[in-house]
């Protein structure tokens, strides 16, 4: 049998069985199809409370649902129909959050362009409030932290651990996080480049600049990747930064 | 003999027509059917008024003083007009209390009813306490003073607006096809006190698609959602049930933008009563051969007359909600246009 209106049926509210009995009739063949009823039972009005509370969410309640900031975005046209900044907003007012997690892996494909921002004709902070939305969602932990977030907490904890960034092992370290095989030096235990299954294309992009680099600076790179020079006092402002970060909420560790 | 002026309805509409002639000199009477002066605002005990956020005794109370103080008007309450010979400007009028005058000219202001809610029996009025219809809400604030759930006195924690109820609606044929006119503005006035009040009680307003007029749409659709936390959401609640377990309510309706079903737990639904012609407007419809519309039988003005107060009865002038769905202030300015058109209308018979 067809489903129609397709779209909007969830694979997983679709049950088809091979043989079905149903109160000790069968009914199998045309009639094996069943479409699990999917009602919205309750709004979980606490959702919104908490993006008025971060300083980009305030304006979320200004949205009319006009969807000027949708039509205008260029992720929108790029992306699936779920995509839908105007619909995030919707969404978070009423609380509806299985709504929400269905877009979670999409959500964070924002560019921050700020186009939506700038043709919204009630002021509606667009992008901050995407923001806001998705930083309610990572807190609840119904979103998983998106790659660049997660990049950008690599970054943190490497300037963290050496008040310094070294570019050399911030790549290659990045690239063992991501699950590649690195072969690390037996003494240090740092990644060493280009061996191990770091991926072609990435050697290529790193060999790149070697090729028009001078000597004494690919030494010194060389040096710093091995050991990891400190910035001088690290360890006394590191207490003050950790203080500051943790009363941020920055992070708690 | 002065020639004098029947003014049919005190409600906004009659009151400001007689005004307007006692004001210009002319004699004037003006009949209303009920005890009192004020049409269905001040008889009905609405609370506060859109868009100016006044009570009835606050926007009509001075014109009723004006017009029960002004020695042109005879003010006749408990009476209605049965019958009607002659033509303008020699028309005999009878009385409901056996009265006959000769009157010039006629307004007729017999404004309008409330749709009764029953007829959506799905919505569930009539049978759970708990649903109410936006009239008894205004009721209850400005004769109780207080919110509350009638099934158990105590304060809602829910408060559901259903948009359109009698209004907009071929279901219930061709008679309430028309929008309401004040319903979505008075629902953001209503959800905005219950939020000033009870800032612990959420509000919800579902709608088909929100119709604050003009300058309405500021105060009573942006302000109610921004400052108040108001919230709308769109599709319109097509049946509402009761679950014993948690003694709530289930307003069950699409939610459209989503695209999905909903049954959401409210403890107060408040049904947004659509308007009608009143008994009144149509029995002086027929006394007087007003033309009607044929499918609503709210008035309809000339067809060539270019202004909406002029009946296709040469005398005859209509203003306010006998013409369907309308507001109090131009309810009012639609009554003094017409005032002022019957006196012109008899001033120049008298000079020619
Ligand atoms: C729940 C509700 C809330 C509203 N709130 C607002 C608001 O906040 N602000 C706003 O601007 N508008 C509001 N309105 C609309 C407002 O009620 C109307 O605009 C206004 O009442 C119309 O005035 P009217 O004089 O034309 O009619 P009515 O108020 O209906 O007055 C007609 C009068 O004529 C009398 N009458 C009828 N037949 C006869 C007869 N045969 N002989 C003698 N007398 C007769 C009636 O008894 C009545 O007193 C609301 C309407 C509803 C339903
Ligand atoms: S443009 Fe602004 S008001 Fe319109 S849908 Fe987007 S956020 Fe809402
Ligand atoms: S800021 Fe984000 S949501 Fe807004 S238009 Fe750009 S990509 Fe789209
Ligand atoms: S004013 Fe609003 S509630 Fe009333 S009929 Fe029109 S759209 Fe519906």
């Amino acid at each position: 049998m067809a489903i129609h209106e397709r779209s909007l049926v969830d694979p997983e509210r679709v049950l088809r069985k091979e043989r079905l009995v149903i109160d000790g009739v069968d009914v199998s063949g045309d009639w094996n199809l069943i479409i699990l009823p999917r009602v919205i039972n309750d709004y979980d009005l606490e959702f919104l409370d908490e993006v008025l509370q971060q300083p980009e969410g305030k304006t979320i309640t200004q949205c009319y649902q006009c969807s000027y900031c949708t039509a205008s975005c260029p992720v929108h046209n790029y992306w699936d129909e779920r995509y839908n900044p105007r619909h995030f907003i919707y969404l978070a007012r009423l609380g509806l959050i299985d709504e929400l997690q269905k877009r979670a892996d999409v959500m964070w494909r924002c560019v921050s362009c700020h186009k939506c921002t700038h043709r919204c004709p009630k002021g509606v902070l667009v992008e901050e409030v995407l923001k806001a939305i998705l930083r309610v969602m990572a807190k609840r932990g119904i979103i998983e932290e998106y790659p660049s977030k997660k990049f950008d907490k690599f970054f943190l904890e490497s300037v963290y651990e050496y008040g310094r960034i070294e570019d050399g092992e911030l790549l290659f370290g990045w690239v063992e996080k991501q699950g590649y095989q690195v072969v690390k030096d037996p003494i240090l235990k740092k990644p060493i480049p280009f061996v191990g299954g770091v991926p072609d294309w990435l050697k290529q992009l790193a060999a790149k600049p070697l090729k028009s680099m001078n000597i004494g600076f690919l030494v010194l790179n060389a040096k710093h990747m091995l050991f990891h020079p400190r910035t001088k006092n690290w360890n006394r402002f590191k207490q003050v930064l950790r203080k500051v970060m943790e009363e941020e909420g920055v992070f708690t560790h | 003999m002065a020639k004098s002026v029947l003014v049919v309805g005190g409600g906004p509409a009659g009151l400001a027509a007689a005004r307007t002639l006692g004001k210009l000199g002319i004699p004037t009477i003006l009949v209303e059917k009920e005890q009192k002066l004020g049409g269905r605002p001040v008889i009905e005990d609405y609370h506060t008024l859109i868009p100016r956020k006044m009570t009835p005794q606050q926007v009509i109370g001075p014109f009723i003083e004006e017009v029960q103080n002004n020695p042109n008007i005879d003010v006749k309450l408990g009476v209605e007009l049965e019958a009607c010979e002659g033509e303008a400007p020699n028309f005999k009028v009878k009385l409901s209390n056996g009265e006959e005058h000769e009157v010039a000219a006629i307004v007729v202001a017999t404004g309008f009813q409330h749709f009764d809610a029953k007829r959506k029996g799905e919505l569930g009025y009539g049978i759970y306490p708990d649903v109410i219809t936006n009239l008894e809400l205004e009721q209850m604030f400005s004769r109780e003073g207080k919110l509350y759930r009638p099934s158990n006195g105590q304060l809602p924690k829910r408060v559901a607006f259903v948009f359109c109820v009698g209004s907009r609606d071929r279901q219930l044929g061709v008679t309430n096809v028309h929008c309401c006119r004040y319903g979505c503005a008075l629902s953001g006035l209503q959800g905005t006190e219950i939020r000033e009040h009870y800032p612990e009680v959420d509000v919800f307003c579902y709608y088909m698609d929100v119709r604050t007029y003009g300058t309405w749409e500021y105060p009573f659709y942006w302000a109610p959602q921004e400052k108040h936390g108001v919230r709308y959401v769109r599709g319109r609640i097509a049946e509402i049930t009761y679950n014993p377990q948690d003694g709530r309510l289930r307003v069950k309706h699409e939610d459209t933008i989503v695209q999905r079903p909903a049954e959401v737990p409210m403890d107060l639904v408040v049904l947004v009563l659509g308007m009608e012609p009143s008994e009144g407007t149509k029995k002086v419809a027929k006394i007087l051969g007003l033309a009607q519309d044929p499918d609503s039988q709210f008035l309809v003005p000339a067809e060539d007359a270019g202004s909406n107060i002029i009946s296709n009865k040469p005398g005859v002038f209509i203003a306010g909600a006998c013409k369907g769905p309308i507001d109090i202030e131009s309810s009012l300015s639609e009554g003094e246009a017409a005032g002022a058109e019957a006196a012109t209308f008899i001033g120049a018979k008298v000079s020619a």
